[in-house]
């Protein structure tokens, strides 16, 4: 590794990506979902319960299909093994044989045919409660056979198990698949409600302040959101109208102070030559510098990049070398420019020009004379701009990007704008600046684009 | 030379007409659009320089008019405008080039030159800078008035050279003037010939400097003191 340290300086998603407290929507509208479904069962059962008690006969009718039920299932019991049911007094069950019908005076309902057997069910009052009776049909190893029944009980607890049968019969079994299959259709259709609001989100975290032409994508969203996406969108054309008038008033003080600055530089060349007059005409270059990189770093501010333009670095390289050399020359420096792999990228021509301009600069700036200054393009969407002055020190490293930081505020020349131009040109870019430090001196600041989409 | 400036204020006009006076062009000055229309009725004019914001309308409009009716006079734009759209703007609206505010006479006047198609101080067919003099229609040098032996091949370099004299001339511009009849091309034919020519002219005492710019190309350089 060459390098010492590497910095990346730019975080474009720096800011906290963590949701907000509270519920999501889809687990807000589940729970509601599962307490509606509940308080709805419990309805039912209240109803169940309320209809039954209201239907003595009935209930009676059922608690003895319920026993016959268990009788069927035991297969060669004795029915007078059956419990009956709960707290029930005077059970009694036995099979009974509709030809014989033998001493069978209580199973034949009254008026019935002989040997005409039939389900019936009778409930009368006795003291301190009531006795059902009854007979049913009872279908054993494929044989028919009759069950007849007999209890006496008092108040509800007899019919316990016919009323948990009924609930788990009419109320659980339909609505607990019932409510399942709701609960899992939500899932579903509240996922897919809030797809356009995730889109949308998505959007907006896309959005960059360079680029402010983005809106969010309208249709085909529910109404609510659209109404978000809308206002959101709206809010967007007011701040794309604020970026205008910041961009024109740019225009115009660059228009307002340059013409002036023009002026005064011709004017003092009119004069006789005098230390006042250089030191004049330093002081208004100097000024013109500042003006200059205060109107580029607010145009770069309020730059609207479309890096859509393939651009070759290299072409734009060896344009600012060959433009800055002679200048560069006179002060006895050297510029070299060197050239690695494929070097197309998507960018703004001016604006690359304008990165390449500020760091050599920033180069000439800081290294000695004696020491050449190179400059590169690629490998890559890159370039890259070397000097071999003093390494920047632990100390400065977190200031070169600062806006007006300057390492020795007595420095006259330089507003200390150069590289602040520079990174705002490369995050306009969706790039970004790094330096580094090589082991044998002076620093690299390396500036990265995007790279051309495939097949072009 | 006769030169139009279109320029609304007044102060900066006079002194860039004075400054550009001084260097032997002949200046007339009007401040908006209509003025600029009906001169350019009046006489012929070799260049304009042209400020785009002004008070009846924007000199882009103005080029663009001219361009559409076929004018070819060349146009310098001359502006505060340093916008980064703005030059290629200004470019395509068929400016010749483009000049931000603000800037010193010896540069507008070289661009002037350069537009006239009269780069650096040739005058006829003799190309000068420092003490060296090609004439080009001759084909001969002289380095302080002694004529010294070059190649054809080093004459053309040395051509190249002078004509953008204080400029960065790119290789494939200098390669395609050596080679343009000649197939025969090593990648290091170039470097060779300015090597040689190099030392020709600093032999004979030639106060001119042929610096390389490292992979871009090669630049002549006039005396410090000699360059205005």
């Amino acid at each position: 590794m060459r390098c010492s340290r590497l910095f990346p300086l730019m975080d474009r998603s720096g800011n906290s990506k963590k949701g907000p407290a509270g519920p999501t929507l889809f687990r807000q509208i589940a729970t509601r979902l599962a307490a509606f479904t509940l308080l709805f069962a419990l309805l039912d059962v209240c109803i169940v319960v309320l209809t039954y008690s209201s239907q003595p006969e009935s209930l009676a009718q059922e608690l003895l299909t319920l026993e016959a039920h268990k009788a069927e299932k035991g297969t060669d019991l004795q029915p007078d093994l059956l419990a009956g049911p709960p707290g029930a007094e005077h059970w009694s069950a036995r099979y009974i044989d509709p030809d014989t019908n033998a001493g069978s005076t209580p199973p034949l309902r009254a008026g019935a045919a002989p040997g005409m057997l039939m389900d019936w069910t009778r409930r009368e009052r006795v003291r301190g409660g009531y006795r059902i009776t009854g007979v049913r049909s009872v279908l054993q190893n494929g044989q028919q056979r009759w069950l007849f029944m007999q209890f006496e009980g008092d108040g509800i607890r007899p019919y316990v198990p016919v009323i948990a049968n009924e609930i788990v019969q009419h109320v659980a079994l339909p609505l607990i698949p019932l409510s399942l299959l709701l609960l899992v259709f939500n899932v579903f259709a509240v996922r897919r409600v809030l797809k356009p609001l995730r889109r949308a989100e998505a959007e907006v975290d896309a959005l960059d302040p360079n680029n402010v032409l983005l809106r969010l994508s309208e249709a085909p969203a529910p109404r609510e959101v659209n109404t978000l996406v809308r206002a959101v969108n709206r809010a967007l054309t007011r701040l794309d109208e604020a970026m205008a008038i910041l961009r024109g008033f740019t225009a115009n003080a660059a228009h307002e102070l340059r013409t002036p600055l023009s002026i005064m530089q011709l004017s003092l060349d009119r004069l006789p030559p005098s230390p006042l007059r250089d030191d004049l005409q330093a002081d208004t270059q100097h000024l013109t510098r500042l003006v200059s990189q205060m109107l580029d770093l607010a145009q770069a501010d309020a730059m609207a990049v479309e890096p859509e333009t393939p651009v070759d670095l290299a072409d734009i390289g060896r344009d600012i070398v060959a433009a800055m050399a002679p200048k560069v020359f006179a002060n006895q420096r050297d510029l070299r420019f060197e050239t690695s792999g494929d070097t197309r990228a998507l960018g703004h021509a001016e604006a690359i020009y304008r990165i390449y301009r500020n760091l050599i600069d920033n180069a000439l700036a800081h290294a000695p004379g004696d020491t050449p200054i190179v400059v590169t393009a690629g490998p890559g969407p890159q370039l890259s701009v070397r000097d071999y002055g003093p390494s920047i020190s632990d100390e400065d490293l977190p200031h070169i990007f600062e806006r007006f930081w300057r390492k020795d505020r007595r420095e006259t020349d330089g507003a200390g704008l150069g590289l602040g131009i520079v990174q705002r040109l490369a995050q306009a870019h969706g790039g970004a600046i790094t330096v580094e430090r090589p082991i044998d001196g002076g620093a690299l600041f390396r500036v990265t684009f995007a790279p051309l989409k495939h097949g072009e | 030379m006769r030169l139009l400036l279109v320029e609304d204020n007044a102060r900066l006009a006079s002194l860039i007409r004075e400054g550009l006076n001084r260097q032997g062009f002949a200046v007339d000055w009007c401040e908006t659009v209509d003025g600029a229309e009906h001169a350019l009725k009046i006489n012929d004019y070799d260049l304009m320089l042209l400020d785009l914001g002004l008070p009846d309308g924007d000199g882009l409009d103005l080029i663009r008019s001219l361009r559409r009716r076929h004018d070819t006079m060349p146009i310098l734009i001359l502006t505060a405008r340093g916008g980064l759209d703005d030059r290629v703007t200004g470019l395509d609206a068929g400016a010749d080039d483009y000049l931000v505010k603000p800037f010193q006479i010896p540069e507008l006047a070289a661009r002037c030159r350069a537009l006239l198609r009269r780069p650096g101080a040739s005058l006829g067919t003799q190309l000068t800078s420092g003490n060296v003099i090609l004439d080009s229609a001759e084909r001969t040098v002289t380095v302080g008035g002694v004529p010294i032996d070059a190649t054809p091949r080093e004459v053309d370099l040395l051509e190249c050279l002078l004509r953008r004299a204080g400029h960065v001339v790119a290789k494939p511009a200098l390669e395609g003037a050596l080679y343009s009849m000649d197939a025969e091309v090593t990648p290091n034919a170039l470097e060779a010939c300015i090597s040689r020519l190099r030392k020709r002219i600093t032999a004979a005492g030639a106060d001119v400097q042929i610096r390389t710019v490292h992979g871009v190309g090669y630049a002549l350089f006039a005396p410090v003191s000699a360059d205005g």
